[in-house]
């Protein structure tokens, strides 16, 4: 009886762990996959690191498509979400994102003289998984984790913690700040003023 | 477990004297009190940031070249190391204090007088390490959010750990001319190495405030977590 429960509970965590495996390599792959293009590609064109347009250009090619940006916006809004109307979190989603790229093609040329290594991951349950990455070329290594999740089918993105610093919990307190001051309606505002400047 | 209960103990005692109220530690992400204290000090650092340091940033970084600013840049990062190894030692981080105080050594010597940062380039990794966050290690809540001026964010108990800074950093004991000087180019040279980054953050912050405290709250436990992790 007892070595019966035993080989199940075996035979159980054996099956949970060859899961978790074959799904932190697909994930890992994928954190490899963008780092050697995008690398690639900031090396390639120098123009990259001093035109915003061609910066943009090819994170959309080549990030965007790999990101959850639904999910990144509801987990930054939290409880607000369910406030918003199904029209204004497409039009959050939507203004955030750009926000975002708008952001992130101005540090993208600093990629040219890094270089981004893959160290391990872990699962953080079915369909979640941690990718640790380590950025190296500067006096001190950076840590970035990526966090993915395969629910949609394929992975995808959906949080980015530098050195501890979890991208999307940074813009929960801005987000509910806006929120409780001046309602969504002042969130999407401001998304767009400052998408505007 | 006879360790782990004198480790807290020391823990208590340490927040006790520290403050005679443990809930001014209280550990909390958004725990800012002072918001309207803090918006302002916040706002007059940003005026001190546009009229002052961007422009002696943009001047300094044109007029010196980049190996003299690096070797500024490392002579203090080399003092620093000795701080870091302190608190590596004062957090039980044993291994680590001895990478910190080769660092030093390595980079006294042969990196003449800290101007290289030789060690670097021999896998000494430089470190993380202050007295805020050996409190922390020691079980010391952040405590309430603080916007201190000039120097930027901070909180009740990494307040603290600069006070214990200050007090142990043989530039206070200088004449009031070298000390002011020392750290005025300090400060100037931080600033204008972190342009990159107060440029990312203004562009990716629609409350600049609120963006700071989150990024900082969440830097400062993170290192705490690491400081235990390490300690262990």
């Amino acid at each position: 009886m007892t070595s019966l429960r035993l080989a199940l509970v075996a035979a159980f965590f054996g099956l949970f762990g060859g899961v978790a495996v074959a799904q932190s390599t697909g994930a890992e792959d994928l954190v490899r996959k963008m780092a050697v293009e995008v690398t690639a590609a900031v090396r390639k064109d120098p123009d990259i690191a001093t035109s915003p347009a061609k910066a943009s250009a090819l994170i959309e090619q080549r990030l965007l498509p790999r990101f959850d940006f639904q999910r990144i916006t509801q987990v930054a809004m939290g409880r607000n979400w369910a406030k918003a109307t199904p029209a204004e979190q497409h039009q959050i989603v939507s203004e955030f994102t750009h926000l975002l790229v708008r952001t992130y093609s101005n540090a993208i040329g600093t990629l040219k003289e890094l270089e981004v290594q893959v160290k391990d991951s872990r699962s953080n349950g079915p369909s979640d998984v941690t990718v640790r990455t380590l950025m190296v070329g500067r006096a001190k290594p950076v840590s970035i984790d990526y966090t993915l999740t395969s629910a949609g089918g394929g992975w995808k993105v959906y949080d980015v913690t530098v050195e501890n610093i979890s991208l999307v919990s940074a813009y929960r307190d801005e987000f509910t700040g806006l929120v409780s001051s001046s309602g969504v309606s002042g969130l999407i505002a401001a998304l767009q003023k400052k998408n505007t400047k | 477990m006879s360790r782990s209960v004198s480790k807290s103990v020391f823990a208590v005692a340490c927040a006790l004297s520290l403050a005679t109220s443990s809930a001014v530690f209280a550990q909390d992400a958004q725990n800012d009190p002072l918001e309207p204290l803090n918006r302002g000090t916040f706002a007059f650092n940003e005026l001190l940031d546009t009229i002052f340091f961007k422009p002696v940033s943009t001047v300094w970084n044109a007029v010196l070249p980049k190996p003299v600013r690096t070797g500024v840049a490392n002579v203090f990062g080399n003092l620093d190391d000795v701080f870091i190894g302190t608190n590596h030692l004062l957090q039980g981080r044993g291994k680590d204090a001895g990478v910190d105080f080769q660092r030093v050594l390595v980079n006294t010597t042969v990196g003449i007088g800290g101007l290289i940062d030789v060690a670097s380039t021999q896998g000494l990794v430089k470190g993380d390490g202050d007295f805020g966050q050996t409190f922390g290690v020691w079980g010391v809540g952040s405590g309430f959010y603080l916007v201190l001026p000039v120097l930027g964010p901070s909180n009740a108990r990494d307040t603290v750990g600069r006070g214990v800074r200050i007090v142990s950093d043989p530039r206070t004991y200088a004449t009031p001319v070298v000390s002011y000087s020392l750290t005025g180019t300090e400060v100037v040279q931080y600033k204008a190495d972190n342009v990159e980054n107060a440029n990312l953050i203004d562009s990716s912050s629609l409350d600049k405030y609120a963006f700071t405290r989150n990024l900082y709250a969440q830097r400062r436990e993170g290192l705490v977590k690491a400081g235990r992790e390490a300690a262990r």
